[in-house]
């Protein structure tokens, strides 16, 4: 516990004497540092909040920091080494991409190719090994079904990609695999079937018989085309590997914890059949810093202006204070009090201010943020589970403490300079 | 003859900043041994404000010297005089000078709440009631000083100069603001502070209080005359 000296004490005695003496001064410094300290706190949560949202929604597409992503191009010898060296390891995850159309049995998909919903993207291509292309050409009548990527898992990702669950469960992958595989839709399909609620047939190219698939949940993943997940071994029972390592599915991914010894044995395996895996550490927080950086800045110099406003009132009040304590400080100088603790009286007087400012603006800011999450935050997906930041509190505190000691250095200063011969000649 | 506790040497004091240099303090030389009393007197610009203030160390003298119990203190740097403000003076003014926000034993206890040491709050307030029963207002401990009256008030200023157990009590006009009667009763109070053997030095208009000091010195355009009174 940190001990105050005795002129530690003595001013803060003192201090809180003054301030209980002068309650409508103290409220008047209060009032306009009030609105400073106020500022900088909600720019401090806003930035926080934004930065907070920002970072969630790219960690939901590239993954965590410190994440490795490792890309193969995809091919039947690539994913055979990759799901070899990765299945059942906790530390890696495989990702494998192709397509499914869901729906009513026979009819083309409202979203050929797999696009958002009512955006046209116009007849879907397929390229061969060799990159020549071909329009696909589903046949049938355009009908109630639903094109999508469907991303086949070796294991939980969320431990990667923090998936933000909006309904029922995420993929289990301890229990035993499932004949109809048990699909997370992501919320852009999850709306699309909304829209079409259809019977729930899927089709697959180069499945062995169109699936009847369980939906189980849906997830925010930060992407913007309808996907499903699904767990690997559900999907392999009805599906070969070759049609898994299908070249328009595109890369491969893995995703990797820093430490594992996966990556060395994925890379060097991959090298001897021929193919470079391209490996990259997820950075968001380095790559985001300096735009969140420049971001901060600005608004901090915006609530940095309104807190100067603040330090003015409070220097003006603490000045006009100390011309009326004249008599006060001559006298305290008489009985003993040195220099040093006549400032330190005054001191103490703007930060317990600033302080108790810092206290009344934070606990507004923390209880508007709780009101406007408990009122708007239903609606409002970005105001979900949002709480005040712990820095915005500190940097309240640090604002109170800056604005004390900038509106009480001066009239401490002055405090000090009073001759004792006031009294003598009073 | 025990030494003095005070002993003022040659003590000059010159007011600049004028046209012409101004002598208020003319080699002024006084001794005062503990327990005494002393009443210095003059007409109004005779310079007893400016001689309080170097005997108080409020101020410096231009020229003498000044020693406090055989020290030399006339060059003694702020900090260190502060120091000895809070040890060894007691001050008492013409005007009270009690803090109207704070009660009667809040404003004693105001010298010894002044960095120049720590006492618990227990020893604190023991020391504060004992400077009250010393000026028999122990029971308006609680009041704030606008429901006392001019005497209690100046009492309680002389509380506050006596809680620390000065060795030298220095009162400036202490019954200027007051009535006779009352004036009677705050002199007795500061008197009673010499029988424990502190020295005070009076500094007053009034030829009654002053006549009731052990000695009165004449102060008169600087210089200090003194006569043992009868």
């Amino acid at each position: 516990m940190i001990r105050l000296s005795g002129r530690g004490r003595s001013a803060l005695i003192i201090g809180f004497q003054g301030i209980r003496a002068r309650k409508t001064r103290t409220l008047l410094s209060m009032i306009s540092l009030f609105l400073g300290v106020l500022a900088v706190v909600i720019v401090q949560a806003g930035a926080s909040i934004a930065e907070k949202a920002t970072m969630g929604d790219i960690e939901l597409q590239m993954g965590l920091d410190g994440t490795k992503q490792l890309s193969v191009p995809a091919g039947e010898r690539s994913t055979r080494i990759v799901l070899d060296a990765v299945t059942g390891r906790p530390d890696a995850v495989a990702m494998l991409n192709t397509r499914a159309i869901v729906g009513e049995p026979g009819v083309r998909p409202v979203n050929e190719g797999g696009g958002p919903i009512g955006e046209d993207w116009g007849v879907p291509m397929e390229c061969d090994d060799q990159g020549n292309c071909t329009e696909i050409t589903t046949g049938g009548p355009k009908g109630q079904a639903i094109e999508m990527q469907v991303v086949a898992l070796t294991g939980d990702v969320r431990k990667f990609r923090p998936y933000r669950q909006s309904s029922g469960e995420w993929l289990d992958f301890t229990t035993v695999p499932m004949m109809a595989p048990r699909l997370v839709l992501n919320k852009y399909a999850a709306e699309a079937f909304e829209q079409y609620r259809v019977p729930a047939e899927m089709r697959i190219k180069g499945a062995s018989a169109n699936l009847t698939p369980q939906f189980v949940g849906v997830v925010d993943d930060g992407g913007y085309m309808p996907t499903a997940y699904v767990r690997l071994d559900e999907l392999s029972t009805w599906l070969g590997t070759a049609s898994l390592s299908d070249p328009n599915s595109g890369e491969l991914q893995v995703l990797l914890a820093g430490t594992t010894p996966v990556e060395q044995v994925l890379t060097s395996k991959l090298k001897a059949i021929g193919q470079d895996a391209y490996v990259d550490e997820i950075k968001n927080r380095e790559d985001m810093a300096e735009q969140l950086q420049l971001m901060r800045l600005v608004f901090l110099s915006m609530a940095g202006l309104v807190l100067l406003i603040g330090v003015a009132g409070i220097l003006n009040v603490g000045l006009a204070t100390v011309g009326e304590r004249v008599e006060e400080f001559a006298l305290r100088r008489a009985v003993g009090t040195p220099r040093s603790l006549l400032a330190g009286i005054v001191l103490a007087e703007t930060l317990i201010t600033g302080l108790l400012t810092s206290a009344i603006a934070i606990g507004v800011s923390a209880a508007a943020l709780k009101a406007v999450v408990t009122v708007l935050g239903p609606s409002e997906p970005l105001l979900r589970g949002v709480e005040f930041p712990v820095d915005a509190g500190v940097a309240g505190i640090v604002a109170g403490l800056i604005a004390g000691v900038l509106g009480g250095i001066i009239p401490a200063i002055r405090a000090a300079g009073i001759p004792i011969a006031t009294v003598m000649r009073a | 003859m025990t030494s003095p506790i005070i002993e003022l040497q040659g003590i000059t004091k010159v007011l600049k900043g004028q046209k012409e240099p101004r002598t208020i303090l003319d080699g002024v030389d006084l001794r005062v041994h503990a327990g005494e009393s002393l009443a210095i007197v003059g007409r109004s610009g005779s310079g007893k404000s400016t001689l309080l203030s170097v005997l108080g160390l409020f101020d410096r003298a231009d020229q003498g010297s000044y020693a406090l119990a055989g020290r030399d203190i006339s060059r003694l740097p702020e900090g260190k005089a502060a120091k000895l403000r809070s040890s060894h003076y007691g001050f008492v003014f013409q005007r009270f000078f009690l803090l109207k926000h704070l009660t009667a034993a809040q404003n004693v206890a105001m010298a010894l709440v002044n960095g120049q040491g720590w006492l618990p709050r227990r020893e604190r307030r023991a020391r504060v009631m004992q400077a009250l029963e010393q000026v028999e207002i122990a029971h308006l401990a609680k009041n704030r000083p606008s429901r006392m009256s001019g005497g209690e008030q100046q009492r309680v200023a002389i509380a506050r100069a006596l809680v620390r157990e000065p060795q030298i009590l220095l009162a400036d006009e202490p019954t200027g603001a007051l009535d006779t009667e009352t004036g009677t009763l705050v002199i007795d109070a500061l008197l009673a502070a010499t029988t424990r053997g502190c020295s005070l030095i009076l500094v007053t208009h009034d030829l009654a209080h002053a006549g009731r000091m052990g000695r009165i010195a004449h102060l008169d355009k600087g210089v200090l005359t003194e006569r043992v009174n009868a």
